[in-house]
């Protein structure tokens, strides 16, 4: 008992360094000769199912295993075939007739036909599967009505397989960013004989995407899943653009604290990170062909506010809290000026959108509007908790608002810290009263930003609802002549949203990442989207570490 | 000559108690000493700490940042402009806190339980003991987690939680002195004397059990004040903006290379403190071993 803990611990040091510079090859100079991309991925997915997943890191792994409709371009954003090989749009653009490849295998080499996408996108949509992106399908029509069961038959849902390889789907109205929701993994295909072997249809979380079960459609096919540790995709050879893909297979860590991320980086054990620890970022800057990327990012990092629970039901606290968060202070010195300070939900410059912005940093106007609240001086405060899932970005953050709170209308705000998939659990059954959150877009419109407070949204979780906001983002915007007309309406949308402060907007995403020299075909885009089919590694690089 | 030989012997077997005996050992023991010169020190200024801490631990100057120590910051700033040396005198009151608190709660539990389940006997021992070997087979990570789901997270909850799990051991070391305790005359002389059980045990049985227990104590804190470090690091323990050494070390170990001194200091503070105990719990140990300073 003496001492063992101590010695436990002085064995452990050395035990670390002798891990690192083990095995004498690094993981990239393998991965560079045999074509495997070491990739950090951030945290250990939630799933695999395509209708269930919610994250990043789960989005990073789908998109290998599974395809849709449409890709994108990493470097034009543009959207590109998949399994359709082209699509057609009327000229009303109320009807898009998409012909599929025959080519197109699934993963134990049966043919994908359209039937696989109405029957795929009937689950998405089924209110029982419980698919938090459902709404990603309901530009069709009568989709919402299907989804939120009120309508039962879905043969009226705009979605029909006319024969084998082409699909048509109707449209409520014109919707221009309609091709961009095929990459989206809420509107992939699934393989239906696979998911019913292990279970109803609509069982979220069964054997089917298993390493022995799972049948995909993409350009990889699942190898291998240690909890915690890898998950390996190797090349599938039922792809049909199988011969455009380059990369044999790629390697996903869960890398959930960024420093030793970055450390396995630095020792040549990944190819590319999810991000790079905010101290970190000045010492790559300085470097000479730095492997640091840092791109603007289609994504907004926010703290949601439960607008049910006191003290946080009442506007003005919610308007004080926004008010006094420094956030120049916050991005210049914290964040190492990685990102931008952002005022509202919507990214700046989403395809020429700008964003209103109804409030500033103020902390007199803060301390007034406390008081007016009935908290003078933070008199009577009754205590705040902030969740945000563990990590030493979010912790870091947290800790300098709390601070800032203290200082500017004295009053305290706890942390609570949260392993990822409990984090999501709290925010999905309201379960908190402030709560960190990104959004990330996921296709470029600033509509993928505010119809995330819709009355009841899947991802709206502050209890946010306003039957006006809803007639514009759903009625009104879709019906827009123009470019500018629609804009307008989301601008006066944005503004009623953010008059209500469900949110406190803290700043705008950029993309940062280490990637390793070798790496080829991984553009910065907008949408830090990567698609593997064009990644390949360079191998007279590897050596270079 | 021989006189004062005499009285030498006369007066030591007067003067010298098992208590000033072990005293006179430890005194001997330079480690020992060290340690509890260095203990003492540090809880005098965790208890002043309010009053002698040269800033406040939650005042923030991000544009300052991360600094080396100066004249100004004798041991640097954090990320947030905070002062090192602050943080530590503060993180020390949570982690020696943590230590005591946790200890004298194992103590208290550890040393009932063990003194009831030892001076009864029989069935009830059995019954008590089987307890203590059902909660030490617990996994303690998911008890502390349980505990957190259920009533949130607490500082006290902390503490008790930490000598909830540390008692067991004690317990254990009770039991077995008070049973062979039990069987000498003295403890016969107080039952046939009428003495009931609660005063034989507190007056007779627990101060003579006292020397394996203090030394057991000392060993304690230091794997408390560890498991606390472990806790906060994984972030079920100490919330910021209140620190511990623990977690003090895990922030530090983040931005180890950038900013060493962030790591370093902290880690002093906490070794120092492990070494001293320890050096004084082996002090203590050789000390009151009476047997160990006859032979």
């Amino acid at each position: 008992m003496r001492l063992s803990a101590l010695r436990i611990l002085l064995l452990l040091i050395p035990g670390l360094f002798l891990a690192a510079c083990g095995s004498g090859e690094s993981n990239v100079v393998q991965g560079n000769r045999a074509g495997i991309l070491h990739f950090g991925n951030g945290t250990e997915p939630q799933g695999l199912d395509p209708h269930v997943v919610t994250g990043i890191p789960e989005m990073n792994i789908v998109n290998a295993l599974f395809e849709g409709l449409a890709v994108k371009n990493p470097y034009t954003l543009e959207p590109e075939p998949g399994v359709a090989q082209s699509w057609d749009i009327s000229a009303d653009g109320l009807t898009i007739t998409f012909h599929l490849n025959p080519e197109a295998k699934w993963s134990n080499g049966d043919p994908i036909t359209a039937e696989d996408f109405v029957w795929s996108w009937r689950r998405a949509l089924n209110p029982a599967m419980g698919n938090q992106y459902a709404y990603m399908l309901y530009p069709l029509v009568n989709a919402e009505a299907f989804a939120t069961g009120q309508l039962d038959d879905f043969a009226d849902v705009g979605v029909a397989a006319l024969d084998e390889h082409t699909l048509q789907v109707r449209l409520n109205a014109p919707t221009p960013y309609f091709i961009q929701l095929m990459d989206h993994h809420s509107t992939f295909p699934v393989h239906r004989p696979t998911i019913e072997k292990h279970g109803k249809s609509t069982d979220r979380f069964t054997r089917w995407t298993r390493v022995e079960n799972i049948v995909g459609n993409g350009a990889f096919r699942l190898k291998d899943w240690q909890l915690n540790r890898r998950l390996v995709v190797e090349k599938s050879d039922t792809y049909w653009d199988s011969d455009r893909v380059q990369l044999n297979g790629i390697v996903y860590y869960p890398t959930e604290n960024t420093s030793s991320e970055e450390r396995m980086f630095r020792v040549g054990q990944l190819h590319y990170t999810q991000t790079i620890p905010l101290d970190k970022i000045p010492v790559y800057r300085a470097k000479e062909d730095s492997p640091y990327v840092n791109a603007p990012y289609i994504g907004t990092y926010y703290y949601l506010l439960n607008i049910n629970e006191p003290p946080l039901n009442d506007v003005r606290v919610r308007q004080a809290l926004a008010m006094t968060v420094d956030r120049d202070r916050l991005t210049s010195t914290v964040l190492h000026g990685s990102n931008v300070p952002a005022y509202s939900i919507t990214p700046p410059g989403t395809l020429g959108y700008q964003p209103p912005t109804l409030f500033g940093y103020d902390v007199e106007k803060a301390r007034q509007l406390l008081a007016e609240a009935g908290y003078p001086n933070g008199e009577g405060w009754p205590g705040l908790e902030l969740t945000y899932n563990t990590s030493e970005a979010h912790l870091k953050i947290a800790v300098a608002l709390q601070q800032m709170w203290k200082d500017a209308l004295n009053i305290d705000v706890t942390l609570a810290n949260q392993e990822w998939k409990v984090y999501l659990d709290s925010v999905d059954q309201m379960n908190f009263q402030m709560a960190r959150r990104g959004w990330i877009g996921d296709y470029v419109d600033p509509n993928n930003f505010l119809d995330l407070f819709l009355c009841g949204g899947g991802n709206n979780s502050t209890g946010f609802c306003d039957p006006v906001f809803d007639d514009m983002i759903q009625q009104q915007a879709p019906r827009a002549k123009t470019r500018e007309e629609r804009y307008a309406i989301f601008d006066a949308a944005e503004t009623r949203l953010m008059e209500q402060m469900p949110i406190i907007p803290i700043y705008t995403y950029t993309s940062n990442h280490l990637i390793h020299p070798s790496v080829q075909g991984v553009p910065s885009n907008l949408m830090d989207s990567v698609n593997f089919r064009y990644v390949s590694l360079e191998n007279e690089l590897g050596v270079i570490e | 000559m021989t006189t004062p030989v005499i009285a030498n012997i006369i007066e030591a077997e007067q003067g010298t108690s098992l208590w000033q005996d072990a005293w006179l050992r430890l005194s001997r023991n330079r480690l020992a000493l060290f340690g509890l010169a260095v203990l003492v020190l540090f809880i005098l200024i965790a208890t002043l700490t309010p009053w002698i801490a040269p800033y406040s631990y939650t005042q923030h100057n991000l544009d300052l940042g991360a600094t080396p120590p100066s004249a100004a910051h004798w041991l640097g700033t954090d990320i947030f402009g905070r002062d090192m040396l602050t943080q530590i005198m503060y993180g020390g009151r949570i982690s020696l806190a943590v230590g005591f608190i946790a200890t004298a709660v194992a103590l208290l539990i550890g040393i009932t339980w063990g003194a009831i389940a030892g001076y009864a006997g029989g069935r009830v021992d059995a019954v008590m003991m089987r307890m203590v070997d059902i909660i030490y087979a617990l996994p303690f990570m998911i008890f502390i987690v349980l505990l957190m789901v259920v009533f949130g997270r607490n500082m006290l909850l902390l503490f008790l939680a930490i000598g909830a799990v540390e008692w067991l051991t004690m317990a254990r070391i009770m039991r077995s002195q008070v049973q062979s305790l039990r069987q000498q005359e003295f403890v016969e002389a107080a039952i046939s004397l009428g003495l009931s059980p609660a005063t034989i045990v507190r007056r007779h049985l627990i101060p003579n059990a006292l020397g394996p227990i203090i030394v057991y104590t000392t060993l304690t804190i230091p794997s408390v004040m560890l498991l606390e470090a472990f806790l906060s690091f994984l972030g079920l323990g100490v919330q910021p903006p209140q620190t511990s050494w623990g977690l003090l070390i895990s922030f530090g170990a983040e931005s180890m290379e950038e900013y060493p001194w962030l790591l370093l200091y902290p880690g002093i503070a906490m070794t120092l403190t492990l070494f001293s105990l320890n050096f004084l719990g082996d002090g203590l140990r050789d000390a009151l071993d009476v047997r160990g300073a006859k032979d």
